[in-house]
């Protein structure tokens, strides 16, 4: 076995006893840790939005900024691509 | 891209009429179902993709115009900061739903808890999520059509 | 074991499964069509894990979408893996 295929290895099993590790101090489905904020968005959405799905209320109302960030990661993937294949054409 | 056989084109110009209005259904009913402006886009344009994969892109290129993409796109984007600046002008900040509870369109309250949901709710969200739809939709289907398009022209400069 | 508890054994082992036989074909359409198979069953378990936005997402996206991109970019060269 080359030093390549050992070092490979070790690399590998360090990340898997991470991921080991991770999977069982994960705490139970469904019960987070600090609930507050989870109480106050189930309590109070259809009462300040006036929606009744909750995670679109928070998409575009509670947490609005990200969708914006969201968007503007979308435009500016579309014109990357359309500068990159348009030189390419030209070629 | 050349077209695809007389069987894929059938398909798929019978099964793209269903998945454009499930994804512009999911759109609609953002405020109400699973899903919003994001997923629905996404199916949307996947039907887009499916008639461009079956027909070729110069076909798809003939039939459509790539100056009204653009547009769409933009008025998608401007849509969405517009209601955004709405809200601080009506309300008190950047992005506050200023029509809850407004009786104007979209301003209904729903009853607290589990029941039947209407379409009237919702204040600035419906709106939102069809400006986000109609701009994941050109978005994601520009990008498929231009790389068509780009490896068409790049295998035709080989030969 | 409820019915639901064995769905949550039997979907991450076909995901692995699918991701598996994606790297080991030759024929590069078929490897598509299996990381496309494994994008569907990653959307179920995000759904039996109560997200079906992200489920719409993912299939939208991942199963859709990618495939697209995939086989647009595969027409464009060879279709079948050569020796290395």
């Amino acid at each position: 076995m080359s030093t390549r295929n050992i070092a490979a290895v070790i690399v590998f099993s360090i990340v898997a006893v991470f991921f080991i590790f991770t999977a069982l101090l994960m705490h139970p489905f469904g019960v987070p840790d600090e609930s507050d904020m989870d109480d106050y968005i189930i309590d109070n959405t259809q009462e300040e939005t006036g929606a009744n799905n909750g995670v679109t209320a928070v998409v575009f109302d509670y947490r609005g900024f990200d969708t914006l960030g969201e968007a503007t990661v979308l435009f500016t993937a579309v014109a990357g691509v359309i500068m990159i294949f348009r030189r390419l054409k030209n070629d | 891209m050349t077209k695809m056989s007389k069987i894929v084109r059938t398909i798929a110009s019978i099964a793209f009429p269903f998945a454009m209005i499930y994804g512009l259904y999911v759109i609609a009913h953002g405020h109400l179902t699973p899903g919003g402006g994001f997923q629905g886009g996404a199916i949307a344009a996947s039907a887009c993709a499916m008639i461009l994969v079956a027909f070729g892109s110069k076909w798809t290129l003939d039939k459509i115009k790539e100056k009204r993409l653009s547009v769409f796109e933009s008025l998608g984007g401007i849509g969405f900061i517009a209601i955004a600046l709405l809200g601080l002008v009506f309300g008190a900040a950047f992005f506050n739903n200023f029509l809850t509870g407004s009786n104007f369109l979209f301003g209904t309250i729903p009853a607290t808890g589990s029941g039947l949901a209407d379409i009237n709710t919702g204040g600035v969200l419906p709106l939102m999520n069809f400006a986000v739809g109609l701009k994941v939709i050109v978005g994601l289907f520009v990008i498929v059509l231009v790389m068509a398009y780009a490896a068409t022209s790049f295998k035709e400069d080989k030969k | 074991m409820t019915f639901l508890e064995l769905l949550h054994i039997i979907i991450p082992i076909l995901i692995v499964a699918a991701s598996v036989v994606a790297v080991l074909l030759k024929d590069l359409l078929a490897a598509v069509i299996a990381v496309a198979a494994m994008s569907l069953l990653l959307s179920l378990e995000f759904f039996i894990l109560q997200a079906p936005d992200v489920a719409i997402a993912q299939a939208g996206v991942g199963a859709c979408l990618t495939t697209a991109i995939f086989i647009i970019a595969i027409r464009a060269t060879k279709r079948m893996e050569g020796e290395v």
